[in-house]
C-alpha cells in the first residue's frame, strides 16, 4: 500500500463533479422527494426511504470508483504503474479503499438529513447499523466496480454501469420498495446484492419484511468473496496478456 | 561493434533467445542483445518489426514465449521494484484529472530513492507546468511529462518507446538535449524510434529489427559500412544505362532525364573513369550511403511503414537525400 498513491486517487475522485452530484447530491434530493410523496402514508416510510437512499448513494460511489479502472487501463496508466514498485495488490487495495472512502459522504449525509429534517428517530445502535452498517455492506459493490473496471473498456463502461445501476437499484428493492413488490419480483430481488445491502439498514427502521442481520452479512460476505476472486483472476490475466 | 561476451557479466541489459508469437504472427523471433552500462542504443525497425514487443518483454510487461531477459543481473520485475528502470511507453499513460506535479509526485512516492519532483520536472524541461492539469497539455508537453515520470525514480536504465512521436521539430530537439544531460551521467538508454536522424545523432549504437529479428547491430558508422559503397550523382546529357553499368564497381544506375545516379563500391575509380569517358559531366556529387539507405538495404528494401497500418512519420533531414 502506498499513501501517496491513495491520496492522489482520492483527490482525483473528489474533482469529478459527476461523482459529487450522483453520490451525494442525488441521494439527498431523492430522499427528500420520496419522503415528500410517500412519507405521510406510513410512519415507517421515512426510515425505509432513508435506508434505501443511503444504500443507493453508497453503492453508486463504490461502483463509480472501480469503473475508473477501465479508463486507466485504456490510457495505459495501469501499464505505467506496473513499471513502479507498486504491486498489483497495492493497486487494487488502493482502488478498493478509495471506493470505500467515496461511499462515506452519502452514508453520513442522508441519515443526518433524515434525522434533522424528517424526524427519523432511532436508537444509537440502530443509527450505527444505518450508517456504519450500510457503509461496510457496500464492500462487495466496491469489489464489483473493480471487476467491471477490469472487464470494460473506456467506451463500454458507461453503458455497463448504467445497466448494472439500473438492475441493482430497480430490481434490488431500492427504487421499487420491496413492500410493494409482487412475490415473483421479490424472489428476483433476493438474487441481487443490493437487496441484501438495504436489508442491513432495514432491520433498524422496520421489522416488516426484514431479514436477520446475520443472514444479510453472510450473503454479502459471500458476494465479496466471489467477486474478489473474480477481480484477482482478471487482474492476473490482464497483467500476463498486456 | 560491441562484443557481447566481454560485457555480458556486468551488462545493463541481456536478452537471450527472445521469442514472442501472437497466434501465427511471430512478433519477436529470436532476439539476442547485450547492452553495456552507459550505452545509448537506438532500436530501429519498420512498424510491426517487433520493437514494442521487445521493449515490453524487456520491461517485464509481456512474458516471452521463450528466452530470458536480465536487467543489471536480475529479472525485469526486480529491476522495476528497485527503481532501476524508467520507461516512457507508447500511448497516453497520463491521468487527465491530475496535475503534472501530482502525477510525478505520486510516482516518486512509490519509489525508494526518487529524485525530488522539481528536479525531475527540470530534467524534462517542464518546471513551469507543475500545476497544469494533464488534460490541458499539448502532445509534446505530455511526452515530456511522461519523460519526467520515467526520470523521477532516478533510474540506471531508461527505456523509451517512440519518445518523440507527438513532438514537433523544435520540441524534439529540446527533448534530446534534456536526454543528453541524462546520458552524460553514465546511464544506459534504449530508445525505439522511427526517426533515423535521432539514431544518427544521439545513439552510440543502432540495432535494426526486421520481422522480429535483429538484422544489424553496431555503431552508426559500422552499420552504414555494412552496406558498402557510395552514390555518385552528376548531370550527364545523353548517357545510356548500358555504358554506365560498365564503370568500375557500379551496381545500380538510375537515369532521370539528364541526371544520373550511380551506386558503386569503388566510387573513386568509377568517378575517374566517368570523368575520362564523359568530360562533359557536371554538378558532380559523391555521398556516403546513410543510415536510411543502410536500413532499407538491411531490412530487405522494407520501408518504415511496411507491415503496419499506423501512419509513419517521414524520414527527416538525412543528409544523403
Amino acid at each position: 500500500m502506498s499513501i501517496g498513491y491513495l491520496v492522489l486517487e482520492l483527490r482525483r475522485a473528489m474533482r469529478s463533479t459527476r461523482f459529487v452530484i450522483f453520490t451525494v447530491g442525488m441521494p439527498v434530493v431523492l430522499f427528500l422527494l420520496y419522503v415528500g410523496i410517500w412519507g405521510k402514508s406510513d410512519p415507517a416510510a421515512p426510515g425505509v426511504i432513508m435506508v434505501n437512499m443511503t444504500s443507493y448513494g453508497a453503492l453508486t460511489a463504490a461502483l463509480f470508483a472501480g469503473s475508473r479502472v477501465a479508463l486507466e487501463r485504456a490510457a495505459g496508466w495501469q501499464r505505467q504503474l506496473r513499471l513502479t514498485p507498486l504491486p498489483g495488490s497495492g493497486y487494487l487495495a488502493a482502488k478498493g479503499i478509495t471506493a470505500m472512502a467515496l461511499a462515506l459522504p452519502g452514508v453520513v449525509l442522508v441519515p443526518l438529513i433524515a434525522a434533522l429534517f424528517e424526524g427519523v428517530s432511532l436508537s444509537p445502535d440502530e443509527w450505527l447499523r444505518v450508517t456504519l452498517g450500510i457503509w461496510l455492506a457496500v464492500i462487495p459493490f466496491a469489489v464489483l466496480g473493480l471487476l467491471l473496471g477490469q472487464i470494460g473498456t473506456a467506451e463500454s463502461m458507461q453503458p455497463i454501469m448504467s445497466i448494472v445501476m439500473m438492475v441493482m437499484s430497480l430490481l434490488g428493492g431500492i427504487f421499487i420498495p420491496i413492500d410493494g413488490m409482487p412475490s415473483g419480483l421479490l424472489s428476483v430481488a433476493k438474487l441481487l446484492p443490493s437487496y441484501w445491502l438495504t436489508q442491513i439498514g432495514r432491520g433498524a427502521v422496520t421489522s416488516d419484511l426484514s431479514v436477520g442481520l446475520g443472514q444479510a452479512v453472510l450473503v454479502l460476505a459471500g458476494w465479496t468473496l466471489v467477486l474478489g476472486l473474480g477481480v484477482v483472476r482478471r487482474y492476473r490475466r490482464d497483467s500476463a496478456r498486456v | 561493434m560491441t562484443e557481447p561476451k566481454t560485457v555480458a557479466a556486468g551488462a545493463a541489459v541481456t536478452l537471450t533467445g527472445l521469442r514472442k508469437h501472437y497466434g501465427e504472427v511471430r512478433a519477436v523471433d529470436g532476439v539476442d542483445l547485450v547492452i553495456a552500462p552507459g550505452e545509448v542504443v537506438a532500436l530501429l525497425g519498420p512498424n510491426g518489426a517487433g520493437k514494442s514487443t521487445t521493449v515490453d518483454m524487456l520491461l517485464g510487461l509481456t512474458r516471452p514465449d521463450t528466452g530470458a531477459v536480465t536487467i543489471f543481473g536480475s529479472s525485469p520485475g526486480n529491476a522495476v521494484a528497485d527503481g532501476r528502470i524508467g520507461a516512457m511507453l507508447q500511448g497516453g499513460a497520463l491521468l487527465d484529472d491530475a496535475t503534472v506535479g501530482e502525477t510525478v509526485g505520486m510516482i516518486a512516492s512509490l519509489h525508494r530513492n526518487p529524485l525530488r519532483v522539481a528536479e525531475a520536472l527540470r530534467g524534462a524541461g517542464i518546471e513551469d507546468l507543475a500545476n497544469r492539469r494533464c488534460n490541458k497539455l499539448s502532445g509534446g508537453q505530455k511526452q515530456r511529462v511522461r519523460f519526467a515520470v520515467a526520470l523521477v525514480s532516478d533510474p540506471d536504465l531508461l527505456v523509451l518507446d517512440e519518445p518523440t512521436a507527438a513532438m514537433d521539430v523544435q520540441t524534439r530537439r529540446e527533448f534530446w538535449l534534456s536526454m543528453q544531460d541524462f546520458t552524460t551521467s553514465g546511464r544506459t538508454v534504449l530508445f525505439a524510434t522511427h526517426y533515423l536522424e535521432e539514431a544518427e545523432n544521439y545513439a552510440d549504437r543502432v540495432v535494426f529489427l526486421s520481422k522480429g529479428r535483429i538484422v544489424a547491430d553496431g555503431s552508426v558508422a559500422g552499420v552504414t559500412a555494412l552496406t558498402s559503397g557510395r552514390t555518385i550523382k552528376a548531370v550527364l546529357p545523353g548517357a545510356t544505362g548500358h555504358a554506365l553499368h560498365k564503370l568500375p564497381g557500379v551496381s545500380e544506375v538510375d537515369i532521370r532525364g539528364d541526371r544520373i545516379i550511380l551506386s558503386s563500391n569503388e566510387s573513386d575509380k568509377a568517378l575517374r573513369t566517368l570523368l575520362a569517358e564523359y568530360p562533359q559531366a557536371y554538378d558532380i556529387e559523391v555521398t556516403a550511403i546513410g543510415l536510411e539507405d543502410a536500413f532499407l538495404t538491411l531490412t530487405g528494401h522494407a520501408t518504415l511503414s511496411d507491415g503496419g497500418s499506423a501512419p509513419t512519420p517521414p524520414f527527416e533531414g538525412n543528409e544523403t537525400r
